[in-house]
């Protein structure tokens, strides 16, 4: 095909400026996307177009597009180019934070951003970008805005294509190498969606996005279910209740704040360490409202948020999946300028029992934080799993096992602190077993294979029972078991490696986690996982 | 003024109703108790305002994402 602009010159051209100008109107036409109407639609309905998303994600001037010739030409009857549908796909390089990335979205307003390919792909699932990212060992950013396949190919092609032909198998592959994020910025179905769940962090846009496996139509002719999109995978749903997406934000100016964000936290790849900021927080910043946080008395529950804050360095909380699991808080945090990752169990929902949802996100964020070798701070105060039959019919134990299993076979560096209780399998999940095993404790903690007042009642049951006043000697033995279970007898026996003052809770964590920088420095690289997950 | 209704986040019983329809309360006040898991969890009243209703009593067995009360802000 020949794609050079005839000219109207007379006499030959001495250099290239005719192929630059056809360049430049090649270019002009990318910028237009689908055009001033199908942009207008976007707008109105309260989106950005990709290239406006790009812009304002990445740092000003960074980006550097790749493919932006790519798409359909049309020409006249003498070849001489009309003009040129761009492929419905942007991406190229950019820089966050004045670190490369590799970025690519959907453009919506070009076939709803149907998936597209040439004779290569440039991204969606797999395709150039993900190659990019692979490559140069740099984060993949997606920014998800598609519908997906479309039936309409099998015209084209003229066959069905099997599944997972194409691009998937790379997605896969960054999991284990690189940070990968994914916006959700529009309706996402589909292999879109797909796509966003492959990554180690996600974020959708409440009411302007939406994600599921399939949409509305496929359901009503499915299940005969009539549900708004909104109702099937709104952030109320995914975020909120599915978890299937981490976090959601009111727009996507948020959204691309909350991309930059989590990256600041992330290394380039598992082969470099997560960057390093000056902390401007005191190391020694013993805060007294530590010491009166935990009420004595043991049925009180107390903010474990604000808890995390006395300890981290000042504003450096990230919590991914705020609103989903909440008997778990999860969040990337510093200490001392380094990143670590700070699990910790809020009394305020179940008590700080692990149900089926605190499990799984706990399990995910294990994984995050081995992947990328940033320590695990672990603010313990976990009764054990979740009890009862709507518990049992969601298979905590297993959902919670899992969990164990991931905090036993990750090797970054983790830190058990016991605020209060640490009971039984739960409490086994937030040790270092696979390491140092380093645990400490505050003097309000507590810790057994069982509560005492659970486990009186039925390891003494004859005991109680011939007693004249059972209710009095049910009381007497826990009183007993309860002295005995002081936290000091166990430090004692070296069974916890030390007890300390709440207050100096942030001066002895940032000790320990400088002086484990020497291990993370020399373990980098892929984690190998063997075995089955149970 | 709007009306909006106060879900238990978990299931629990009721162990004590600390306000009564007719109340006003802050935003962030609790407006009962629930035992759940050993532990005393407040219900919160997020964006305060007058009691309209309390739904439950105390000693009921709640679920999670139940009506307990019913505000006006």
């Amino acid at each position: 095909m020949d794609t050079t602009t005839p000219t109207k010159q007379s006499s030959p051209p001495t250099d290239w400026s005719p192929e630059v100008e056809e360049l430049r109107r090649r270019r002009a036409d990318a910028e237009r996307l689908g055009g001033s109407d199908a942009v207008a639609k976007h707008h109105e309905r309260g989106r950005l177009t990709i290239r406006e998303r790009i812009a304002s994600l990445v740092d000003a001037g960074s980006f550097q597009e790749v493919g932006k010739l790519t798409g359909t030409g049309h020409y006249d009857a003498h070849g001489a180019l009309k003009s040129v549908t761009p492929a419905p796909y942007v991406m190229g390089l950019a820089q966050i934070d004045a670190r490369p990335i590799a970025l690519g979205g959907e453009d919506f307003t070009i076939r709803g951003g149907t998936s597209w390919s040439g004779d290569r792909k440039k991204g969606g699932q797999g395709g150039f970008v993900e190659d990019l990212a692979c490559e140069y060992r740099i984060p993949l950013v997606n920014l998800i805005d598609g519908s997906g396949g479309s039936v309409t190919s099998i015209h084209r092609r003229g066959h069905a294509v099997f599944p997972g032909v194409h691009g998937f198998e790379r997605s896969v592959a960054l999991m284990s190498q690189v940070p990968v994020v994914s916006a959700v910025l529009g309706t996402a179905a589909g292999g879109p969606a797909g796509r966003a769940i492959l990554s180690h962090f996600t974020v959708m846009v409440k009411e302007t996005a939406q994600v599921f496996a399939a949409g509305p139509p496929v359901v009503q002719r499915s299940l005969g279910q009539a549900i708004t999109k909104e109702e099937l995978g709104g952030a109320h749903l995914a975020v909120d209740t599915a978890g299937t997406i981490d976090n959601a934000v009111a727009d996507e100016a948020s959204c691309f704040a909350m991309v930059r964000r989590f990256l600041s936290y992330m290394p380039q790849n598992v082969w470099e360490l997560p960057p390093r900021v000056a902390c401007g927080d005191p190391v020694d910043r013993c805060e007294d409202a530590l010491l009166r946080i935990v009420p004595r008395d043991r049925r009180k529950p107390y903010n474990m948020r604000k808890l995390v804050e006395l300890v981290v360095d000042r504003d450096s909380t990230f919590e991914i999946q705020p609103t989903f699991g909440k008997a778990v808080i999860t969040a990337l945090a510093r200490i001392d300028g380094n990143v670590v990752g700070v699990v910790a169990n809020n009394p305020m929902v179940y008590g700080g029992a692990m149900d089926v949802k605190a499990a799984r996100k706990q399990t995910h964020f294990i994984e995050l934080c081995d992947c990328f070798h940033i320590p695990l701070v672990f603010l313990v105060d976990v009764p054990g799993f979740m009890v009862g039959r709507d518990a049992e019919a969601a298979a905590t134990l297993r959902e919670g096992m899992r969990s164990v299993y991931v905090a036993l076979q990750a090797s970054v560096p983790m830190y058990t602190v016991v605020i209060r209780k640490c009971y039984g399998m739960a409490g086994m999940g937030t040790t270092d077993k696979n390491g140092l095993d380093f645990k400490i404790a505050w003097p309000s903690a507590e810790w057994g294979s069982l509560p005492i007042e659970g486990g009186v009642a039925a390891a003494f049951r004859r005991d109680i029972e011939k007693h004249p006043d059972p209710k009095a000697r049910e009381a007497e033995i826990e009183a007993e078991l309860r002295a005995l279970a002081s936290p000091f007898r166990t430090a004692e026996a070296f069974g916890v490696e030390d007890i300390i003052d709440p207050r100096e809770t942030r001066p002895y964590l940032c000790r320990l986690i400088n002086a484990a920088q020497g291990k993370l420095r020399t373990t980098l690289g892929r984690k190998a996982k063997y075995g089955v997950r149970p | 003024m709007a009306l909006y209704e106060v879900k238990a986040e978990m299931t629990g019983s009721v162990w004590k109703i600390v306000t009564a329809a007719g109340e006003t309360v802050a935003p962030g006040d609790a407006i009962m108790i629930l035992e759940s898991m050993k532990m005393e969890i407040p219900v919160i009243a997020e964006d305060g305002g007058t009691v309209q209703e309390i739904l439950v009593e105390e000693g009921a067995s709640v679920s999670e994402g139940q009506v307990v009360a019913r505000l006006e802000a």
